[in-house]
């Protein structure tokens, strides 16, 4: 499957999300899956219709538990939580698992700032780790290489290089990872100019194999327990740094006795 | 420094934490000198916005002295007498660029709650739960303001503390109010709650030539407020149908312009079966918010008029009359105040008398009686309007 290709699976998300290999790169993995939530929508539904039709005390107890069904299918409350914890350790496996096939993952923002400036910052690989909490250092080797070094599970420091495959001025950059990576993937950013002056539209696609078993998942850690939310949480910061030139923070800040202070991401 | 602290549902303490210090290049350290109470912290206060955490300093709506400032702050100075907006702007990204301000796309450093929630982040406020940002609030001797350039306001000589305080939020937030209705001359305005913002929507839509403005309430201090002070119609809806009310003031049209200045925890505009129907699902957590001011104000309102909304709301809402506000062809306008906006255009009302906001000032109070101030607040004690601390 190829990068471009990729692009386009935005409209088969859904689809995307029952299948075993994806469901590690759902983003919240705290909020329901569209199964699940369907699931609790239609329940809501018949719960609802068969109360109505009660008319009774009871009938109005099912009206009000098909409410909560409802909300929970509408807003995404993870009630089938627990089954997909099962399923994610193996325990049960709901859904087949379709192996092998790459997974990968998306994200888009829109940065008020001219296309070249956003091109700038990203084509320099050194600035990456200011945008990817587990990169501590991108080393430029040629024009195109570059060696990453990131904090693996358990402090390990994880090493591997990329190399830029495809560049067009503003518009593109397209980079792969060499024979020593323990993750093999591949990452495209692509930037449009968006339309009515509102800047730079950004798309960030990462593409990887997952590797199964213990390595696999061990791996898998050092890119998050979700990919999504890595590549959502890098482009933010890639906004925050050229609209306003700091990251917004409340890390440091007082609070009362009780307060457990929250770490930003 | 002594900051009142949120440690649980009902449970506020006034604690010792440490001083706020300058986190980012663009911050200042104000030392509060004024910090109002307001509407929107009982929310918080009551458990309604479920991203509170023990700790967690309130407020939002405050004035005081530029005592710190980061290396990139550059229209401040040390000694300089402000108020803060109460939301937080970046002042650079494209909503700011717009005057969309409560829009801001970067000053909320953990929106992925709103983003669960609501599809996409919005602005940081101050003490109003981490869904906003976790900012620190002004409850407190010193605080710490974030793109301070862009949310401190310096104060004209001519207006006073007591005056400038609440253009931090309550001010901008009736006067926006009043702006999304599109008031004009002629226009007859109804206003849903006579608290501070309504008294300020109220006072608003007048400054934009509305003919006639009606509050409703039920709280006679309130009503009576609105009527000497404000120069509204006082309407108490526990005595009066609403509905025939507001038919007989207009004709039988309806206001042209209806402003939710309440929220989702309407007490009763709907005293019968409605209220206790919304009370017992939100309780019991099956719809978040109750709606009764916005089914009172689509079913009131003239066709083709203006519903406005910034009585604050959080999540759900159940039976809202889609088909009324539909087939009555209404424009809906709602939002968090992006009082960036107003802030010069109200202190140059206030400067010309043609605003004094320093009534809804009815007690002004020691921070260390912050748990007494809110609970007189929230029950509308002694003929509470607003409880201001002065820390």
């Amino acid at each position: 499957m190829t990068i471009e290709t990729l692009a386009r699976q935005v409209v088969d998300a859904p689809v995307r999300a029952l299948r075993r290999s994806d469901l590690g790169a759902e983003p919240h993995d705290d909020v329901a899956g569209p199964a699940e939530r369907w699931a609790a929508i239609m329940g809501g539904t018949a719960l609802g219709l068969a109360g109505l039709r009660r008319g009774d005390w009871i009938g109005m107890t099912l009206v009000a538990l098909s409410g909560g069904l409802l909300f929970a299918g509408a807003t995404g409350l993870p009630m089938a939580r627990r089954v997909r914890e099962l399923e994610a350790s193996h325990a049960v496996r709901l859904v087949p698992a379709l192996e092998g096939e790459p997974a990968s993952v998306q994200a888009n923002i829109t940065i008020y700032a001219p296309r070249e400036k956003v091109f700038r910052f990203w084509r320099n690989f050194g600035n990456l780790p200011k945008l990817m909490g587990h990169l501590d250092v991108v080393e430029i080797e040629s024009a195109t290489r570059s060696c990453w070094k990131a904090r693996g599970p358990g402090g390990v420091v994880v090493r591997w290089h990329a190399e830029i495959d495809k560049e067009q001025e503003n518009e593109l950059i397209s980079w792969h990872t060499l024979e020593d990576a323990d993750l093999p993937h591949r990452g495209q950013v692509r930037l449009h100019e968006a339309p009515g002056g509102r800047g730079t539209e950004v798309r960030l696609t990462l593409v990887y194999r997952p590797p199964g078993g213990q390595a696999g998942r061990a791996v898998a850690r050092l890119f998050g327990s979700a990919p999504g939310q890595q590549a959502r949480e890098a482009l933010r910061k890639l906004k925050y740094l050229l609209e306003v030139g700091e990251l917004p923070t409340i890390e440091g800040q007082p609070h009362g006795r009780s307060g457990i202070m929250k770490v930003t991401p | 420094m002594k900051a009142l602290c949120w440690n649980g549902v009902n449970d506020l303490r006034v604690e010792r934490v440490p001083d706020p210090r300058l986190i980012n290049p663009h911050d200042v350290i104000i030392k509060v000198k004024l910090s109002s109470v307001c509407g929107s912290d009982l929310h918080l206060i009551g458990g309604h916005v479920p991203t509170m955490q023990p700790g967690d300093i309130i407020g939002h709506e405050f004035l005081g002295e530029v005592v710190e400032k980061g290396s990139e702050v550059l229209k401040l100075n040390r000694g300089d007498r402000v108020i803060t907006v109460s939301i937080i702007g970046c002042g650079k990204c494209w909503y700011c660029q717009h005057e969309e301000y409560s829009l801001c796309d970067n000053s909320n450093p953990d929106p992925h709650y709103e983003e669960m929630a609501y599809g996409h982040g919005t602005a940081g406020i101050f003490g109003y739960s981490h869904a906003f940002g976790g900012y620190a609030g002004s409850h407190a001797e010193y605080i710490r303001v974030p793109f301070a350039d862009n949310n401190c306001f310096r104060v004209p000589e001519a207006v006073s503390d007591e005056q400038a305080v609440f253009v931090s939020d309550a001010a901008p937030t009736g006067y926006m109010a009043a702006d999304m209705g599109n008031v004009k001359a002629g226009d007859i305005v109804a206003v849903w709650g006579c608290g501070g913002v309504g008294q300020m929507a109220i006072r608003s839509a007048y400054l934009m030539g509305a003919e006639r403005v009606v509050g409703i309430d039920r709280y006679p201090d309130r009503l009576q407020a609105a009527q000497m002070k404000a120069k509204a119609e006082p309407l108490d809806y526990t005595r009066v149908d609403v509905y025939e009310s507001l038919m007989s003031i207009t004709g039988g049209r309806g206001p042209d312009v209806c402003i939710d200045a309440v929220g989702m925890e309407a007490d009763g505009a709907d005293t019968g079966v409605g209220y206790w129907y919304d009370k017992a699902k939100q309780m019991a957590g099956l719809e978040s918010d109750r709606p009764a001011v916005l089914r009172q104000m689509i079913q009131c309102c003239r066709k083709g008029g203006t519903v406005s909304i910034v009585g604050v709301y959080g999540g759900v809402v159940d039976k809202f009359p889609m088909g009324a506000a539909m087939n009555k062809a209404l424009t809906l306008r709602m939002g968090q105040q992006h009082g960036q906006r107003y802030a010069p255009k109200l202190f140059d009302h206030i400067g010309k008398g043609e605003l004094d906001p320093s009534y809804l000032l009815t007690h002004k109070w020691s921070l260390d009686d912050g748990p007494r101030g809110y609970r007189i607040f929230k029950e509308k004690i002694d003929n509470c309007m607003r409880v201001v601390f002065a820390p």
